[in-house]
């Protein structure tokens, strides 16, 4: 891709009133269309990050440098509106983001078929599956059209076949939409999969401890022995770093 | 703007995918026909299990939902009736005192026949109608303030709750000293009765707003306006409605009560004083006549609005569990 940098994590630090340091001298640089997981062990910082990258919270000390238009954020709850249909709530992003009536109706359906709902536009949230669910929170977080879209384990609370297809389904939205992703995580196997590059967190305070490279992206699915061969060596730099807070 | 230019043609992106994928040795076409099939894979997989994880809405049918929710208070009823005719009967007690159903009936048509149990049932229902209106328009405002204004909930909030508590015709001597016999105490009394339950249903319909909508409205860059009406507002319409379904009980109930003790002056004639004017006759059939009566309004404005109106919010959230009403 471009290699501009979109994202810049600078001497980060973060601390939650008079409570311990979560975050101490985060550093992190991400580019422009760069599909990042960010790993680590529940507890260890990693949804407080995501909060400061999209603007939530403000950090302690250090700096984050976001694109202008901000960040689109998906969390692991769908939290779609339990009262509109999955079309309106993606037009509710449309809506507030400004988008005429008139256009929102269309686009919705297009991002819904993105996410390849289109036959599901008219149900309600209590009407679909927890993969739909989330899938249409994705259509949503599409509709913000920011360049950057933060996701805080969005995955993480559907079973293994449905996860392995949302897998696929977002590899195929980020080719195809080209947008910045900050996927949290805290599956080994998920990060490996998924990530063009996996970003490892200690824990108590909250560092980068570890980084990844995956030169070659595609084709990868939860299966594949390269994958595997990635989650164990990451899962060996977790336990060490999980180990220093035994002694 | 790198995501301006985004939807790349899908085409060229799986093109790219595959190439990228397969190596040398094959053609980009033949390479883009196999990312092409892979993601219609893809489709085809989502739906099916898109399919399997849900299922279809099963509608109750008519006849069911009559079977279920409206043959068993009937049949009751019925044989409620049945059991105090067979009392009268076998027991036969003083008639001024317990009057069976067919005297009560009686008294019912007598009333009809005069005109008064229409005028009654007229005024009252109006007076109950406008008063509900009334703690409405005052209700809501009230409700949204203190839900949304902390420092006020904290100050007010305790004696809005202990106003439920009140029964409102402790309001009615003040009233009367007031306003005098006319409508005004009728309608104080009402508003007495109905505004509390409306802002507390309110109240507590905000406060039960998940967490993660606000957040989630935050995020998609609403304002404090924008997320109070179109996310904090219908979000909270399930205890706003249950609030205004008690205030509804409420005015009732206090309308009665003002009815009953306030009688005289530009004060019309309600069903209360029907009531009344039956007691001072010593007439018990038309004493208990009047009292199914008002019982019967009450219910049958919950049967006709309240009921349908929550029934609906609540299936469209998917809130309604089998079909018990
Ligand atoms: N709003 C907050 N106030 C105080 N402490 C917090 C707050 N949010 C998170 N923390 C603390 O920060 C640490 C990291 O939390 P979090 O970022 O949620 O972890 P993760 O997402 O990696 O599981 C935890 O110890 C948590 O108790
Ligand atoms: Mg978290």
């Amino acid at each position: 891709m471009s290699g501009q940098t979109a994202i810049r994590i600078d001497r980060l630090g973060k601390r939650f009133g008079a409570g311990p340091l979560v975050l101490d001298d985060v550093n992190l640089s991400i580019e422009t269309g760069e599909f990042v997981c960010l790993l680590g062990a529940s507890g260890c910082g990693k949804s407080t990050l995501l909060n400061l990258i999209a603007g939530l919270d403000a950090p302690t000390t250090g700096s984050i440098d976001v694109p202008a238009e901000g960040a689109a954020v998906m969390f692991q709850e769908s939290a779609l509106m339990p009262w509109l249909t999955a079309r309106q709530n993606v037009e509710l992003a449309l809506r507030l983001r400004g988008v005429p009536r008139a256009a929102r109706r269309g686009e919705a359906l297009e991002l819904l078929d993105v996410v390849n709902l289109a036959d599901a536009s008219e149900k309600r949230p209590h009407e679909l599956s927890g993969g739909m669910r989330q899938r249409v929170a994705l259509a949503r977080a599409l509709a913000q059209d920011r360049p950057v879209l933060l996701m805080d384990e969005p995955f993480a609370a559907l079973d293994a076949i449905t996860r392995d297809l949302l897998h696929e389904e977002l590899e195929r939205v980020w080719r195809r939409t080209g947008r910045t992703i900050v996927f949290v995580t805290h599956n080994v196997r998920e990060a490996a999969r998924l990530g063009q590059r996996v970003v490892l967190l200690s824990s108590r305070p909250g560092r980068v401890a570890g980084e990844w490279r995956i030169a070659e992206t595609t084709g990868r699915r939860i299966e594949s022995p390269e994958v595997a061969a990635l989650s164990i060596e990451i899962t060996e730099q977790l336990r060490k770093e999980i180990r220093r807070n035994a002694a | 703007m790198p995501h301006d230019a985004t939807l790349l043609d899908e085409r060229e992106a799986a093109a790219r995918a595959a190439a990228a994928a397969t190596g040398p040795g094959r053609s980009p076409e033949a390479s883009a026909h196999d990312a092409r099939d892979r993601h219609d894979d893809l489709r085809s997989l989502e739906a099916g299990l898109d399919r399997l994880q849900t299922s279809p809405e099963r509608a109750q049918s008519a006849w069911r939902r009559f079977t279920t929710s409206v043959l068993p208070p009937i049949l009751f009823v019925v044989a409620l009736i049945a059991a105090w005719q067979l009392y009268v009967v076998i027991a036969q007690p003083r008639p001024d005192i317990v009057p069976g159903p067919v005297d009560v009936f009686n008294a019912m048509l007598a009333g009809w026949e005069s005109g008064r149990l229409q005028l009654a049932v007229l005024t009252s229902l109006e007076r109950g109608v406008v008063g509900f209106l009334i703690a409405v328009v005052v209700g809501t405002p009230l409700g949204l303030l203190l839900a949304e204004v902390k420092p006020l909930r904290r100050a007010i909030g305790p004696i809005i709750s202990g106003l439920q508590v009140l029964p409102s015709v402790a309001w009615v001597p003040a009233a009367i000293l007031w306003f005098g016999l006319t409508d005004a105490t009728v309608y104080f009394v009402v508003l007495m009765g109905a505004v509390p339950s409306i802002v507390n249903g309110l109240i507590a319909g905000v406060e039960q707003v998940p967490p993660q909508l606000r957040r989630v409205g935050t995020v998609l860059g609403a304002n404090r306006t924008r997320l109070a009406t179109l996310v904090v507002l219908p979000a909270a319409l399930p205890g706003y409605v249950a609030g205004l379904k008690q205030g509804w009980a409420f005015s009732w109930r206090s309308l009665m009560a003002a009815e009953i003790i306030a009688v005289g002056g530009t004060i019309g004639f309600g069903l209360g004083s029907m009531l009344q004017q039956s007691r001072e006759l010593a007439d018990i059939g038309g004493v208990l006549a009047t009292v199914l009566v008002i019982l019967f309004i009450g219910i049958l404005i919950e049967l006709v609005f309240f009921a349908p109106l929550e029934r609906r919010m609540l299936r469209r959230r998917g809130l309604l569990l089998g079909g018990t009403r």
